[in-house]
């Protein structure tokens, strides 16, 4: 195989992975989109570093694949633990909403036009003809166990 | 400037084009032209790239690259987080796939192991704990979208057209052209360095000498070997930050399940 | 028995130990007992300082008899330093340090013409100069001398102030101070190098500054407090240049030869006196050591603060601003003996500090109406005397001083918690004009009041008599010898002078004492319930004093004891040796003493004439001669003409400097500050709280970066 070849087809789908990732990071605003995007952008490292290895025949390329498996593993589980917070304080995932730790003095990025909430899609769950018993309500449950 | 470095820089354009017209926006969000953009995009920068080995190889590469780029610009662009998590799961199979097709047989079993089978599914279930079907306002909209295209977009230019300066010296322009030499050859590759103000290339490795290292059949013996030896301390250290993320995210999250309560209590009282 | 090391180690440290358990537990645990780990201590001290005292003896007399024995050259006096811990060490033959030595050495050679006063030793041992600061302590005959006055008085002060410290609020606080003033006084005369001497005079300037500001609510005290420390400040000022110099003439700071260099005082110096630099760095170094000891001995123009440390506690007054601490200048003059009989300049001003101040205090001393304010400048009267004895520049007179050192200590110590006893009685009045007749009710205190002014007064056969008297013979002595002499005339001046103030003393002190105990029976409204005798825990200390103010004179100074001992002192036992140090004749000076007797005599008479009864002439005397009575009455006017010449200009200058620190210094200041402020500003615009913004921001760097880094 042509390994410069390779190697060049490598790093480009490592740049390009990348560069998605910089627009998904940019771009969108509900943080874990964000975060996938990130996890993007350490996909396109990988690659890159695992074409390295085999063009220089060295293992230094993959073994640090390996930590940056690792490290994707610890950011995403600290990130997540932090998106949980952030989200249960600011009731969604909107990275926009975090603007008010800006300055006081610092106009906010306001949407003016928020987009129309799509329709509420028909139901595509099927409709099961009703069979068997009624369920108990949980007081009723609770009341047959005493 | 030369065709080749017009037909990147039509990429480029193109590519933001398409990435602005297929991010999620309030009006007008033409995915059919977008798609039909990015693949022409995807087109011109994979033209100025030679493709590796024989038919078969190339037809696999050009499969694998395309499912992972496809895959990873419908991750970034879809308005369900849902379907961007899912889709992200494709672009990690198609990295997967490419590791595989470098030989690097662990790292992708790690990669689907680690990332798709653990990493992603954590991510479903948060998704899961807001709305999953990107009917929010936030997953309906996006920030800057036409800037933040352009950024990307500029970057894998920039990216594309140094990588083809490095690896396909020939096509440099003229003025650097007078000194170029073959690539394979150290010393004119140094010479060329010095001229195009890029670094030379080592002599890519043959066959045999793959087959003796990297693609050597006890391939997971030999990372593991590089691993715990010249590779100790690191890991050791990445066992440390292993431990540290665990107590760390446990610690968060008991902080936020306190603070839940204490505010519960309050509400309460 | 003990080794003469341990002891020497043991009677500082069980004051430090009962400093340092008193401050850590008096508040909460010992309170009311807070007395007992200093008395028990500073007992301890006294105990081991007296066994110091006689082991010394017996050495110094086995090496004087070996001395005799072996026929060598001549008794050369005992001394044994023990090395505690080395505190710090600068090496010797600094680069940079040698070649400014040798530079400065060639120039001195080359500008002075040779066999100038520049001494030859100066330029060789700047070579080899080092530093090398040890805790050393040392015993020889003086140390033990101090050591035993200190901790004796300390030990009755301690048992006296259980009484009257009783119920005070800072109880613990009182006697941690206390302790740690008997560790600072014992290590100071125990130092056996000026560094550490001058930590200590510090140490014991900063006991006297807390005592002294003890009650610190009363604002009169912690202003006396303050001015007690400045007016220190200015001679320990000239203390510290006195120890630089020292160390740029000798290279060390030694008392004691050690292996790196010969000590100061040392037995190498000593047997060669010419090796000492003499000529104007003799004299200054005199000097500046004097500017220290005046300070510290509130002689004549650093007396100032003395008369106002009285707003401390009375038997603080007693033990430190009567007995020991202010003698700590006159043991560092002895102490200095051989750098002083250098500079017979340093010596005659010496002599005038002494004489000027025995006279001033004597006169101020008579008109004020404060029972401890006379006694406070009788003190400074006294150290002047002292001052006058070392100043002498004989071996009789030196001896003479450290003497009435040692007597003072006992009678002044006496006299002031005499008084400190009528202070408790009284409600806390001192003004001697509002009590009187109080002979009846305080029987103790007015029996061994009557014994401590007679000591002062100087009268046969009380322990001042002998000392004063002393002191006295030692200048006669001087006149005889040197009536060829330049300064014949001022040493005849300083007899007349001292004489003079002998009568003074005496009519001074009587005139406080019949105020105080006899005429009409008066008694404050202040005193309430109190006004009766002391507790015998007061009471006590006083009858041992008196005892001692009985004895101890004509029991040391018969048969010369305290001389002799003292002169085993190697300092002042090569002095003798050598000559350098003129002997005198000692004892028989009969003519002198019954002149001061009768002089003495003459001023008891003057006060029991005109103080018991109400006689008309005082209040005629004071109307005639009422220029001479304000003086006296208003100090010389001293305190007034300090105000105006420093603390007033001074002022000026702190105001002016404060001034200049709010006006132009903060404004300064302020507009530094102002420019990051404005730097911050300019980009606070950027903090706008988008994370997808921050982000472009990277990307936009990252994409400048790979710019220049492919261009």
């Amino acid at each position: 195989m042509d390994e410069l070849a390779l190697l060049h087809g490598y790093q480009t789908v490592g740049a390009m992975l990348v560069g998605i990732g910089i627009v998904g990071f940019l771009a969108r605003r509900n943080m874990i989109v964000m975060f996938l995007s990130l996890e993007m952008m350490l996909q396109g490292i990988s690659v890159t570093l695992v074409s390295w290895s085999r063009f220089h025949n060295d293992w230094g390329g993959q073994v640090l694949t390996v930590f940056i498996i690792t490290v994707a593993a610890c950011e995403a589980a600290i990130a997540l633990a932090l998106v949980l917070m952030l989200f249960r304080r600011a009731g969604g995932l909107d990275v926009l909403f975090w603007q008010q730790l800006r300055e006081s003095n610092v106009e906010p990025f306001i949407e003016h036009e928020l987009p129309e909430p799509p329709a509420e899609p028909a139901d595509r769950w099927p409709h099961l003809p009703p069979a068997g018993i009624e369920p108990q309500t949980e007081e009723e449950w609770h009341r047959s166990h005493v | 400037m030369n065709a080749m470095q017009w037909t990147f820089v039509v990429a480029t354009i193109s590519g933001a084009l398409a990435l602005w017209m297929l991010l999620p926006r309030k009006r007008f969000r033409g995915r059919r032209l977008g798609s039909l953009l990015g693949l022409v995009s995807l087109g011109l920068f994979a033209s100025q790239v030679p493709l590796p080995g024989g038919p078969a190889e190339r037809t696999v590469f050009i499969v694998l690259a395309g499912v992972t780029l496809a895959a990873a610009v419908c991750t970034v662009t879809f308005r369900s987080p849902v379907y961007c998590a899912v889709w992200f799961g494709l672009t990690l199979l198609g990295v997967s796939g490419l590791f595989l097709f470098q030989g690097a047989q662990f790292l992708s079993v790690a990669t689907v192991t680690v990332y798709a089978g653990a990493i992603v599914v954590m991510f479903l279930f948060v998704l899961m704990l807001s709305d999953p079907r990107g009917r929010t306002y936030y997953d309906r909209l996006s920030w800057e979208a036409m800037l933040s295209a352009s950024a990307g977009a500029v970057m894998i230019g920039v990216l594309s057209m140094t990588l083809h300066r490095v690896f396909v010296p020939e096509a440099a322009p003229p003025a650097a052209d007078a000194n170029n030499v073959a690539v394979a050859d150290a010393s004119g590759a140094s010479a060329n360095a010095e001229a195009t103000n890029v670094p030379a290339l080592p002599e890519p490795p043959t066959s045999e000498s793959l087959q003796a290292n990297i693609l050597a059949p006890e391939h997971v013996a030999r990372l593991g070997g590089a691993l715990f030896s010249r590779y100790l301390v690191t890991v050791e250290a990445a066992g440390v930050l292993l431990l540290v993320a665990l107590v760390g995210a446990t610690s968060i999250m008991a902080h936020a399940r306190f603070e839940q309560l204490r505010r519960s209590r309050h509400g309460n009282g | 028995m003990f080794k003469i090391e341990t002891l020497m180690v043991l009677i500082p440290g069980l004051p430090l130990l009962s400093a340092i358990i008193t401050a850590a537990l008096g508040k909460w645990l010992l309170r009311s007992r807070s007395h007992w780990p200093a008395v028990l201590a500073v007992g301890g001290a006294c105990l081991l300082s007296v066994l110091l005292l006689f082991q010394v003896r017996r050495e110094a007399a086995a090496l004087h008899e070996a001395g005799d024995a072996q026929a060598a050259a001549h008794a050369v006096g005992y001394e044994k330093t023990y090395t505690v811990w080395t505190w710090a060490v600068v090496s010797r033959a600094l680069p940079a340090r040698a070649t400014f030595g040798q530079q400065a050495s060639e120039t001195s050679h080359s500008a002075d013409p040779p066999g100038t006063t520049v001494p030859e030793d100066s330029s060789t041992s700047a070579d080899a100069r080092s530093l090398e600061i040890g805790i050393t302590l040392r015993a020889d005959p003086l140390t033990a001398v101090m050591l035993v006055t200190v901790t004796l008085i300390s030990l009755l002060v301690v048992i006296y102030s259980i009484g009257y410290m009783h119920d005070d609020v800072g109880y613990w606080r009182f006697f941690t101070y206390v302790s740690l003033f008997v560790f600072s006084m014992t290590m100071l005369v125990s130092a056996s190098n000026f560094a550490l001497l001058y930590v200590f005079w510090e140490a014991v300037g900063l006991c006297s500054y807390l005592l002294i500001g003890f009650w610190f609510t009363r604002p009169a005290a912690a202003a006396a407090g303050m001015k007690a420390f400045l007016v220190n400040r200015v001679g320990d000022f000239g203390f510290a240049l006195g120890l630089f110099l020292l160390w740029t003439t000798y290279g060390t700071l030694n008392f004691h030869d050690t292996a790196a260099a010969p000590g100061i005082l040392g037995q190498t110096l000593l047997a060669d006196p010419s090796q000492y630099a003499g000529g104007w760095v003799a004299t200054a170094i005199c000097l500046l050591l004097l500017l220290g000891a005046c300070g510290k001995s509130a002689q004549f123009p650093l007396h100032v603060w003395l008369p106002d440390a009285m707003e401390g506690p009375t038997p603080v007054s007693a033990l430190i601003h009567a007995a020991t601490m202010v003698t700590a200048g006159v043991y560092m003059v002895t102490r200095c003996t051989p750098l002083y009989l250098v500079s017979a300049d340093a010596q005659q001003v010496v002599l005038l500090v002494g004489m000027i101040t025995a006279l001033l205090a004597a006169a101020i001393a008579l008109t004020q109406t404060d029972l401890k304010r006379v006694l406070a400048y009788s003190t400074i009267s006294q150290l002047g005397y002292m001052f006058i004895g070392l100043g002498v520049g004989t071996l009789p007179g030196i001896v003479a001083g450290m003497f009435h050192l040692f007597t003072h200590a006992f009678f002044k110590a006496l006299l002031f918690l005499g008084a400190g006893s009528v202070m408790h009685a009284m409600g806390g009045v001192i003004d001697m004009r509002r009590f009187g007749g109080l002979r009846r009710r305080m029987p103790v205190t007015h029996w061994t009041f009557l014994i401590g002014a007679l000591a002062l007064a100087a009268v046969a056969p009380f322990a001042g008599f002998w000392s004063k008297d002393a002191i006295v013979a030692a200048i006669s002595q001087r006149v005889q010898d040197d009536h060829h002499g330049a300064s014949v005339a001022l040493y005849q001046w300083v007899f007349w002078g001292s004489l003079f103030t002998a009568g003074l003393t005496a009519f001074y002190t009587f005139r406080a004492f019949f105020l105080t105990f006899y005429g009409e029976e008066q008694i404050p409204e202040e005193a309430g319930h109190h006004a009766h005798e002391s507790p015998p825990v007061m009471t006590w200390p006083l009858i041992v004093l008196a005892a001692a103010s009985v004895f101890v004179g004509w029991c040391f100074q018969r048969g010369q004891r305290f001389d002799h001992f003292l002169m085993q002192t190697p300092s002042l036992a090569f002095s003798s040796a050598q000559a350098t140090l003129p002997a005198g004749e000692h004892g028989g000076h009969g003519n002198v003493a019954v002149v001061s007797t009768l002089v003495a005599l003459i001023g008891i008479g003057l006060a029991a004439y005109l103080y018991l009864g109400d006689r008309w002439e005082v209040a005629w005397i004071a109307r005639r001669l009422r220029w001479l009575y304000t003086i006296s009455y208003r100090r010389f006017f001293i305190d007034p003409i300090y105000m105006a010449l420093f603390v007033w200009p001074l002022r000026g200058l702190a105001a002016f400097s404060y001034w200049l620190d709010r006006q132009c210094i903060d404004r300064l200041v302020d507009w530094v500050g102002r420019v990051p402020l404005a730097i911050g500003a300019s980009v606070r615009a950027l903090q706008s709280g988008l994370l997808p913004f921050y982000a472009m921001a990277m990307v936009f760097g990252l994409l400048v970066l790979i710019g220049i880094l492919v261009r």
